[in-house]
């Protein structure tokens, strides 16, 4: 088999130079402020072509797989790239696969592919869970469809998505319902954020209009698979963010001059680098080997996906606190970048529900 | 194979050179070392007057320290590669699954999680070094990143030996002739070892921070002087 990899590569060079130009520190900055750069998103779809990439060609996309959708969150990860493509592309875009409802999929996933829709899928509710037992929000069959009642919480671009696919309790058990941002009946709050650079809203659903989604009663299952691939794009992010975390300190380490000699050359603070170093090459290896098992559906990919969200996560805040030491006092100021990595880390860890759920998940994937 | 130095007055590294030398010749005398372990696997060899001919040398005079990297390469290969031998053979899920089950522990939530940090780590491991292997078969030389799989497999190893020890309780420290029990001993006082062998865990780090990361080396380390100009162990410095 032909892995491609000069293919991967220059799609990383491509979106590592797009990323330079389009999400340096000040656009991050920015869009703390007022949150992602419209045109950015434009960009990405016609110059890119990136909310489509690993979409089917039957709905509008190029038809690659989440080994090269690995890649571009790799580097959207590590440029902090405040942007609708997470909850879009990864969450909404793989429900609505997973739902292998083809009706929907040719009605919503075309304008994902073109970067005309953003979308998001509410799942957690103030507890912050996916577990299917754990949703409360109800739908109720009325005389032209579904109405949705209760309250989503942590809904990444929940404000801004114009696509909401929401899981509610069905009579016949959890189930996959579309609505629109703005619906009568749905009221979306900001939430105050840890990591700002992450967008997440409150949304109060009072007998919202929702379409089902699929055959429904099997939204446990569909919530199951939609989190093992977003466990694994997650990890791209959290892997890339952990790369440039390492990078910059190295870079500090080379040029930051103390006691006479550059700082790299304590063993102190090389040690620190080779530690993160290697949580970075494992992080990285564990997310892109969890794709590669992904594209080729082997039986290995629930078990692979656990994995990589497991060790991306610790990776990442580890890189990301060992960044702030190395750079040592200009390391913890709001100036520098060093606590947006270290604010997205933690975020990340914890965005589906952190070590609490995640070691649980591995061991019940592995009969323990 | 022994490294002798044939030139006291260049720098260290490169007055050494390389020999083969036929252990069963006159002045070779042969004392081994027990390890921790009880086991012998190294020896003290000393050379006294030993005659070799010249068609025993490998490489040219004073060029040995190649011929050593090569071999120490290799060591960490084998370290660090795929098969880590036949304990890393026995840490799979199943195997750690069975031993807390044996041991009543199963619902131990503090032993439950740190046996799911230990098997991603393992499982990452796993990746990782097949993803080597996949990048060698397809022309790629590995480079010294290379060494985070021996960083990692000693560090895995270690913290496994732990976790066994945690499981098994007063188990691991007498015999209760109860099968698979008191023979992880054996895990738990090899693992120091796997820190050091093949270069220990500093000197890794500081071959990962100065060569991958690009990192500046230490002052003060003298690899141009000659070699009876420097400091040594044992030896007043003039």
């Amino acid at each position: 088999m032909n892995d491609g990899k000069e293919e991967l590569d220059d799609l990383r060079e491509a979106v590592r130079e797009f990323l330079a130009a389009k999400s340096p520190e000040t656009a991050v900055r920015a869009a703390l402020e007022n949150g992602h750069d419209p045109a950015v998103w434009d960009q990405m779809a016609r110059q890119l072509q990136l909310p489509g990439l690993a979409l089917p060609g039957d709905y509008g996309g190029d038809g690659f797989g989440l080994t090269e959708l690995e890649v571009v969150l790799e580097e959207m990860g590590a440029a902090l790239l405040c942007s609708p493509f997470f909850g879009t592309v990864v969450l909404a875009a793989q429900a609505l696969l997973a739902s292998a409802d083809e009706a929907a999929c040719k009605r919503y996933l075309p304008g994902i592919a073109a970067g005309e829709t953003i979308a998001t899928l509410a799942v957690a509710e103030s507890s912050g869970s996916w577990d299917p037992a754990r949703i409360a929000t109800r739908a109720e069959r009325t005389a032209d469809g579904w109405a949705l009642t209760g309250k989503k919480s942590f809904v990444i671009d929940g404000s801004i998505a114009g696509l909401v696919l929401v899981v509610a309790q069905a009579p016949a058990g959890p189930a996959l319902f579309a609505t629109r941002g703005g619906a009568p009946g749905l009221r979306a709050e900001p939430m105050a954020t840890l990591d700002p650079t992450r967008p997440l809203a409150a949304l109060t659903f009072d007998q919202v209009p929702g379409e089902l989604i699929g055959a429904g009663g099997e939204g446990g299952q569909l919530l199951s698979q939609v989190l093992d691939v977003a466990c694994v794009a997650l990890a791209a992010e959290q892997a890339g963010g952990a790369r440039r975390c390492l990078e910059m300190s190295a870079e500090y380490a080379r040029t930051r001059f103390q006691f006479g000699r550059a700082i790299g050359t304590f063993q102190a603070i090389k040690h620190k680098c080779a530690d993160m170093l290697a949580r970075v090459e494992l992080a990285e290896a564990a997310a892109r080997e969890a794709a590669r098992l992904a594209d080729e559906a082997a039986a290995e990919f629930p078990v692979a996906a656990v994995t990589a969200h497991i060790c991306s996560s610790q990776a990442y805040m580890f890189a990301a606190a060992e960044s702030i030491q190395v750079h040592g006092g200009i390391g913890f100021t709001w100036e520098h970048p060093a606590h947006l990595y270290f604010r997205r880390a933690k975020a990340s860890e914890l965005l589906f529900g952190g070590p609490a759920v995640y070691h649980e998940r591995l061991l019940a994937r592995l009969g323990i | 194979m022994a490294l002798c130095r044939t030139d006291v007055n260049a720098p260290k590294h490169k007055g050494i050179t390389a020999f083969l030398v036929d252990m069963t010749a006159p002045g070779v005398d042969i004392r081994p070392l027990r390890q921790m372990t009880g086991g012998s696997d190294f020896n003290e060899v000393f050379l006294t007057g030993v005659r070799v001919p010249d068609d025993h040398r490998l490489g040219e005079v004073n060029a040995g320290w190649r011929v050593a990297l090569t071999t120490l390469m290799n060591e960490r290969a084998t370290v660090g590669g795929e098969r880590g031998g036949t304990v890393a053979e026995a840490l799979t899920p199943e195997r750690l699954a069975a031993l807390m089950r044996a041991t009543g522990t199963l619902d131990d939530g503090a032993l439950r999680r740190d046996l799911s940090v230990l098997l991603a780590d393992l499982l990452a491991a796993g990746h990782l070094n097949r993803r080597a292997v996949r990048a060698m078969r397809a022309g790629v030389t590995p480079g010294p990143e290379r060494s985070v799989a021996k960083l990692m497999h000693a560090q895995n190893l270690t913290r496994a030996a732990h976790f066994v020890s945690e499981v098994l309780g007063p188990r691991i420290i007498a015999d209760t002739g109860e099968w698979g029990t008191y023979a992880w001993a054996e895990l738990l006082l090899a693992t120091p070892a796997l820190r050091i062998l093949g270069g220990t865990e500093e000197v890794m780090k500081n071959i990962l921070a100065e060569r991958v990361l690009k990192l500046p080396k230490e002052p003060g380390i003298d690899s141009t002087s000659p070699f009876r100009e420097l400091p040594r162990s044992g030896k007043a410095v003039s």
